[in-house]
Parts: C-alpha cells; structure tokens; sequence
C-alpha cells in the first residue's frame, strides 16, 4: 500500500531565518508599543513647553507677513492673518491633548460605572440602560456631537462632557458583557455570601475582574477622540473662535491650499495623525497583552 | 422554501426590534432640536426685524404651540411621509433630501467598493503571510488609513493631485464649473450620463469622482483590512484549514475558499457598521470637496439653525442604519448556517 500524502507538510524553515523571523515577530509588538510611548511622551513635552514658551504668542496675529513659507524665522510658516503656525501648534496641542486626557477619563468612568450596574443588575436597569444606549448609537457620531456642542455651546468643558458622551457607549457594553458573564462566578457567590452587599459585589469584586477588554480600549478611544475633536474643530464648533486646535487650524488653511500655500493645514494635520496614529499603535500592544491569544 | 419563510421571519422580528429605536431616535433628535437650537426666524427676515413680525411667522410655523402639540404634528406629518418645511429653503425636507440623495449614494457606492477591494484582499494577504513583509505593510498602511482624518487626506490629495500635479480638477462639486448636468433619470453623474450616452460629461463626472472616493475608501478600507487579517489569522489556524491542507488543496484556495468565508461574519458585521453612516452623505468630505449631498445639507441646517432640516437628514440617517443592521442580520443566515437554528 502506497498511500502518499498529497502534499508534505512544508519543511521547517532554516534555522537562521526562522530565528530571524522570530526575532522580527518578538520585536514587532513591543517596537510598536515603544514607537507609541515615545510618540505620546513627546507630545505630552510640546504640551507641557507650550505653559512656558512658545516662539511667538500663539494668539497673536500678524507676527508675520500672512501666508509666509516656512522660514528661519517662522520654522512651520504663517497663516492667512500672519500667526506664527509652530506657536499656535504647540498650543494647540495642549488644548487637544486636556481634551482628549479628560474625555478619556470621564468617558471610561462613566462608562464602566453603568456597564457594572447593567451587567451585574440585569432586568429592567439593564433593558432601560441599554434601550437608550441604542438610541443614541443610532445616530451618526459627528452628527450627535455637532447637535449637541450646537446645543450647549462652545468651551473647553462642554466639549469634554460631549466627546466622552459619545465615546461612552463602547466601555459600557464592554464591562457589561464581562460582568454579566462573571456574576454567577464563585468569587461573587463567596462574596455574597460573607455579606457583601450587592454594590460591593458588583463594584468591589466583579468590576475589578472585568476591567481587561476595557484597559485594551482606552487608546483606541483616545485616538478616537482626538480625531472627533479635530473634526468638530474643522466645522469651527466645539471651542471658541480662534482657540488654537488642530481642527480649527487645518480649516483656517483650506482655501489656501488651492493657491499653494499648504503648509497652514499640513503640520497641524500631521500632529492629528501622529497621536491618532500612536494611540492605535498602544492599542494593538495593549491588546496583545492582554489577550496572549491574540498574539500567537 | 423553508429558508425564506425562516428569513423573513427574522427579517420582521429584528424591524420590529428596530422600530422603538427609530422612534427613540426620533422624538431625541426632535426635542433636542427645538429646545437648544437657535431662532429660526432669522432665516425669514432681517437681523432688525420687528418683534411683531416673527411672531406672525412662529404663529405660522407653528412654533408658538407647546413643544408636546408641535411634536403630535410632527408625527403626524411623518406618518403622511412629510418631514415638514424646511425654514432655509423653504420646501418640504422630504423633497429636498430627495434631491440630495443621489450625490451622497454615488460618492459612498464607490467609495464602498473601493474599501471592500483594498481592504478584504489586503487583510487576507496580511494573514497569509503573517509576520513577514507583506504583513507588516497591510498593518502599517491600515493604522495610517485609521489615524488619518479624512478632512486633511482629502485637503491633501487636493493639493498634491489637483494644485501641484495639476492631473485631477480641484473640488468644484460633481462637475465641473459652468458643466450642465445630464437628463436626471437616477439622480447620479455617471450613471445618467452613461444612459444618455453623454460620454464628455461621464468623464468629467468620473475626474471630479476620483479623489473624494479614494479619501472615503482608503479611510473606509482600514478597518475592514484590520478585522479581515484578525478572523483569517484565526481561521487559518483552525482545524478545517489543518484538514484542508492535508487532503492536498494548496495555493489560494485555502484562504480564499475554506478560511475566508469562516472570517466573514465580522467582516460583514463591521461593513454594516459603516454603510448606514456612508450612505447618509459623509458631512466632512463632502464639505471639503464641496459635493452637492446630504452630509452638506445636514451642516448647513446646523449652522443656520434650520431644525426641520436637521432632524429629516437624522431621522433618514437613523434609518439607514437600522436598515443596514438587520441587514446584515440576515445575511449571518446566508454566511453561517449555523445561526438559522
């Protein structure tokens, strides 16, 4: 009987480049984990810097000719009313960088917070909490924080309130999936049954337990929100006129860019996608850390 | 037989799911409006216009009732298919939306297309070659894809395709300046024009198509070339694909034929996400590229407190996207047998 196998499972790799690749594959997930670090360190110096110094006032207009090219003295240019564009980056990046902390922070407590009590409460909390979840899931996101921020009202604190308003809705359905499938464990039956009351179970013992998938999503929220920020800030809502943003400062370059002069949107755009872009990146580390799964 | 009774069964039961949602959606989007947004009868006379004469015009539109009545004739309305009078242009929003649609449809049909063929391939060639180069390239352009705000690529690619290159025009809208539009039969450039055999204009169409498309489907193609890599790296590893590989299949089948339509069912769920939100008219990209759809219509009824407006572009948004969730409801049965139980 000569029975051969179609096709011979593929023979091992060489050992140098199969050494190399896993070399490559060890490095990948935390290479991306340290560009995302050092990313986020250094926007936190620029913003930090900004309290102190920045080369021109970053509320000023014509410290320069307006539309300047970049130049010795003007590193990043000037705008159309001939405000210096590294200045009001720099700001700029500190507004966008509270906004973004605080949304965060607020957004995961709150979040978390009901999540917990649908998760572990079940029945009508849970059918009421989630009902309206819904609803406003239902909306178009930059649509229900334009309708909103048209609302209330520009400011730095409403527009905090609103971007973890929107992005709440994720960590609530994240915790509660994870409590609603622990509550019957034993830990929470054993902590029941010492007295502990419901509250304390719930917050105490399960959220604790649950807090995994939540942590993972934090940096993608984050870059979620600096994204929303900057859009609200392009459609010159969210912040008072003339607050140096991102958003804001990438449409006061919009018409300039048909006649040439784009560095007015360039940089501020690209220090959108920086952070955008290394929130993601700590995010995709975070979660293989996790969930070792993930990563094989 | 049998699976059609079963689909649409589950079709009826997941819109029935459905309708206190849109319901909520739209009594939220209704009082929201009407209480926060500013005064509309500055869209109907001068900033120094007598206080007698807005009065006449709020008694008009029925502003002057009690919030509970004004939204008792809004629903009623809504069941005649009316949205209401929109206070910017004075028309029913039902018509004016209508008028809008077809721009907002084409852009995000293409635009769709355009991500399922980056992003689906570009996910499944980053699983298959997990970790080597092909991988890392799909991941890294998919994190751009992700981190970019459209508003800024789409300004970009203007200026590096249409003021520095020179190759494609600049955002003038569907057409370009001065260009008639063809015979309206479906509302969209290409397709009317294609009809009529109004070739010049097809290819105008099709100029002022390209970069707003690229913009939504690059943007739109990342996340679907993130979820697809994730499922096929899962379904790859996976014992049927084991068995499949032992009885000899090899090359592209594998992937594309065994472990692909294992991965579908997030792929389509994450499609479903978007749809709804691509097809109500994408308000940044269009603004920028100043493209005649409903997302433009959805800002300037925000910025000119135009509440009628707004709350139709909502309520039609919301719609869509409930439509496409059940949906992609039903496609799960036609995925994985599995779920029809």
């Amino acid at each position: 009987m000569t029975t051969t196998v179609a096709q011979a499972p593929a023979p091992a790799a060489p050992p140098a480049r199969a050494r190399r690749r896993a070399r490559f594959a060890r490095f990948s997930g935390p290479l991306g984990v340290r560009i995302g670090l050092a990313i986020v360190a250094a926007y936190l110096l620029v913003a930090v810097l900004s309290w102190f110094w920045t080369p021109y006032d970053p509320l000023a207009l014509a410290v320069g000719d307006p539309y300047g090219a970049p130049s010795a003295a003007h590193w990043l240019g000037t705008d159309r009313l001939g405000a210096d564009v590294l200045s009001r980056l720099m700001a700029a990046t500190r507004v966008n960088l509270v906004v973004m902390l605080f949304a965060v922070a607020t957004g995961l407590a709150v979040g978390t917070a009901l999540g917990t009590l649908a998760g572990y409460f079940g029945g009508v909390t849970d059918t009421v909490i989630m009902r309206i979840l819904e609803v406003f899931q239902a909306f178009p996101t930059l649509l229900l924080a334009m309708l909103v921020v048209q609302a209330v009202g520009p400011g730095t604190v409403n527009l905090i309130l609103i971007m973890a308003f929107v992005g709440m809705p994720p960590y609530l359905r994240l915790v509660r999936a994870e409590v609603m499938s622990r509550r019957s464990w034993q830990f929470a039956e054993a902590a029941r049954m010492v007295g502990a009351r419901p509250m304390r179970v719930a917050f105490g013992h399960l959220l604790p337990n649950s807090i995994g998938p939540v942590l993972a999503y934090i940096a993608v929220n984050a870059a979620w929100v600096s994204l929303l920020t900057a859009a609200l800030g392009f459609l010159g809502l969210g912040l008072p006129p003339g607050t140096p943003e991102w958003g804001s400062m990438v449409a006061r370059g919009q018409d300039a860019i048909m006649t040439g002069q784009w560095w007015v949107s360039f940089f501020p755009g690209l220090a959108i996608v920086g952070i955008a872009g290394a929130c993601y990146l700590l995010g995709d580390g975070l979660a293989d850390f996790l969930d070792p799964r993930r990563s094989s | 037989m049998v699976l059609t009774v079963l689909l649409l069964r589950h079709a009826l039961a997941k819109s029935l799911w459905a309708l206190p949602v849109a319901f909520g959606v739209v009594t939220v989007t209704f009082f929201v409006s009407r209480v926060f947004a500013g005064d509309p009868t500055n869209l109907y006379v001068p900033v120094d216009a007598d206080e007698s004469v807005r009065q006449a015009i709020r008694e008009r539109l029925g502003l002057n009732d009690p919030l509970v009545v004004q939204f008792g004739h809004f629903l009623a309305g809504l069941l005649h298919g009316s949205l209401g009078e929109s206070f910017s242009t004075g028309r029913d929003v039902t018509v004016d939306l209508w008028d809008r649609m077809p721009a907002s449809l084409e852009l995000g049909l293409l635009g769709l297309v355009l991500a399922v063929a980056l992003g689906v391939p570009g996910g499944v060639i980053a699983a298959v070659h997990g970790e080597r180069v092909p991988d890392f390239l799909v991941r890294g352009v998919s994190l751009a894809g992700l981190a970019l705000p459209q508003f800024w690529l789409g300004l970009i690619l203007v200026w590096l395709f249409a003021v520095q290159l020179g190759w494609l025009p600049g955002p003038q809208g569907q057409l370009p300046t001065g260009m008639a539009p063809p015979p309206r039969i479906t509302g969209m450039i290409l397709l009317d024009s294609a009809l009529t055999g109004n070739w010049a204009t097809w290819w105008a169409g099709a100029q002022q198509l390209v970069l707003p498309v690229v913009t939504l489907g690059f943007t739109t193609a990342a996340p679907l070339a993130r979820i697809t890599r994730t499922a096929m790296v899962e379904a790859l590893g996976s014992e049927y694909v084991r068995t499949a590989v032992a009885m000899g299949h090899h090359g592209w089948v594998i992937p594309f034929k065994y472990a692909l339509r294992n991965a579908l069912l997030p792929i389509v769920t994450t499609l479903g996400g978007t749809v709804g939100f691509v097809f109500s008219g994408v308000i940044l990209l269009e603004s920028i590229f100043a493209w005649p759809g409903m997302g433009q219509y959805a800002l300037q009824a925000i910025q000119m407190s135009d509440f009628t407006g707004l709350q139709g572009f909502v309520i039609y948004a919301a719609i869509l996207h409930v439509i496409a969730y059940v949906v992609v409801d039903v496609l799960y049965l036609f995925i994985d047998p599995r779920t029809r139980s």
